[in-house]
């Protein structure tokens, strides 16, 4: 469904990805973990081509979707086609990144009026739908200053729901909430997984990673050390580096 | 009669340098933050040009200098009537301010905004109309009504290009007179003219302020 293919990615000298081989299949949840500047949200933010990657490949619902070498493309995919295969994807990101000078409605709905011009009634549809689905229908009127951050994350998350995508990235959803409005964003989280939405999430929350995720991804200085299974990684880790990491936080 | 006509012009230039120069600025100010080197360069150049020259130069360079510039290399003038002149004049000068105004009030909004935007598979252009600029406007309430009073006081230089604006109809009154109060009631158009500016940009200001 995605699959990133030897992707490398650099700021400069620094080397934030080094030869970064994923695929992730339809309905998995795959948590990332790791320290910070690990390259995490990075690899999140090359793959809906917020940053562009410096070589590698990266293939979204098996279409290519990037080819790069030495920062140079080697393909000239379409503008148009890049931004169709982005849309399947949707992003969560860690400062919400609400439109606050629209109503959580508006927030939901504009990207579907605008890109994918959706009829009134149908957007209206999905959108009293995905209120539903986050606990929020009696805030639809309300501005983003209004809510709580956790309120304003799960808004967040409708909005990119809204776009109907197939692949839901998070870049660490709730770190920057306060610590009881936690979870009520991961209970919006645990419902998509149930639902069977395939989600890639770059998360500190240990707890959601062994109950909710399918496959544990460790990465340290830019490159993937160690995946599996939640149990196998939290339990019996066979990196030195995972392990260190895993005492430092549990 | 005579100064209800100069005040009439002094307000018709007000107007259409404000309007002609935001909707110049704007294009300059997407051309200042663009990535195109080439849009960055001859936006730049612009705003280098307008606004680092006296308002008043740039009035004689359209009204005397470009005919007799079209004279010497076309062999006929190109004269545009006074008032266009002088309106023309106040739209390049203020858009290149305004540009610089809208410049700022754009890169002041927060950068994941745009990378929101972005994620949810807005064009650029898209983005930029419908999320950034409306989120800038309240910030460039200010400044822009700033930028309008400066415009409207400095309407009176057309008086030196013989354009018998509010300030020159009452000079001219005056000295055909000999009598001094003409330049009060200037003053109080002057101030009246002001107030009703700086009271709607408040009102405005108040307006957008509802989603803080």
């Amino acid at each position: 469904m995605i699959k990133l293919e030897n992707v490398y990615k650099s700021f400069g000298d620094l080397e934030v990805l080094k030869d970064i081989n994923l695929e992730v299949n339809p309905g998995e949840v795959v948590c990332v973990i790791g320290p910070s500047g690990s390259g995490k949200s990075t690899m999140l933010r090359c793959l809906n081509q917020l940053e562009r990657i410096t070589s590698g490949k990266i293939y979204i619902d098996g279409e290519l979707a990037d080819q790069r070498e030495m920062g140079k493309d080697l393909q000239d995919i379409p503008a148009e086609k890049v931004q169709e295969l982005c849309t399947e994807l949707g992003m969560v990101f860690q400062r919400f990144n609400l439109f606050p000078h629209l109503t959580v409605y508006e927030n939901i709905t504009i990207a579907p009026k605008i890109v994918k011009k959706f009829k009134e009634e149908d957007i209206k549809a999905i959108a009293y739908d995905l209120l539903k689905l986050v606990g929020l229908e009696d805030k639809k009127d309300e501005y983003p200053s209004r809510l709580s951050g956790g309120q304003q994350q799960r808004v967040a998350i409708a909005r990119a729901l809204a776009m109907q995508p197939k692949i839901m990235l998070f870049d660490e959803p709730t770190s920057a909430l306060d610590p009881e409005l936690v979870g009520e964003v991961l209970e919006v989280m645990k419902k998509l997984a149930k639902d069977g939405m395939t989600m890639i999430v770059v998360t500190h929350e240990m707890g959601f990673a062994k109950e909710v995720g399918t496959r544990v991804i460790f990465m340290d200085e830019g490159r993937i050390v160690e995946q599996g299974e939640p149990s196998q990684i939290f339990a019996d880790p066979k990196e030195d580096r995972t392990k260190a990491f895993l005492k430092k936080i549990l | 009669m005579a100064m209800f006509q100069g005040t009439i012009v002094t307000i018709q230039l007000t107007v259409v340098g404000i309007i002609a120069g935001i909707m110049l600025g704007v294009v300059l100010a997407l051309g200042r933050i663009s990535k195109s080197r080439f849009l960055n360069s001859i936006t730049w150049f612009y705003v280098w040009v307008f606004r680092g020259t006296p308002l008043l130069m740039q009035l004689f360079i359209i009204v005397y200098a470009i005919p007799l510039f079209t004279l010497d290399v076309f062999g006929a003038p190109v004269r545009l009537p006074l008032l266009v002149a002088a309106a023309v004049a106040y739209s390049l000068n203020s858009a290149a301010y305004l540009a610089e105004i809208f410049r700022a009030g754009i890169q002041s909004i927060d950068k994941g905004q745009m990378e929101a935007s972005k994620a949810l598979g807005m064009s650029y252009y898209q983005a930029m109309f419908k999320i950034i600029i409306p989120q800038a406007y309240r910030r460039l309430i200010p400044p822009v009504g700033n930028e309008l009073i400066m415009l409207l006081k400095d309407t009176s230089l057309v008086a030196s290009i013989g354009l018998f604006d509010l300030l020159r109809t009452v000079n001219q009154m005056s000295n055909a007179t000999g009598r001094w109060y003409y330049y009060i009631y200037a003053a109080v158009v002057y101030l009246f003219l002001t107030s009703i500016v700086q009271l709607g940009f408040e009102r405005i200001e108040k307006r957008y302020s509802i989603y803080d």
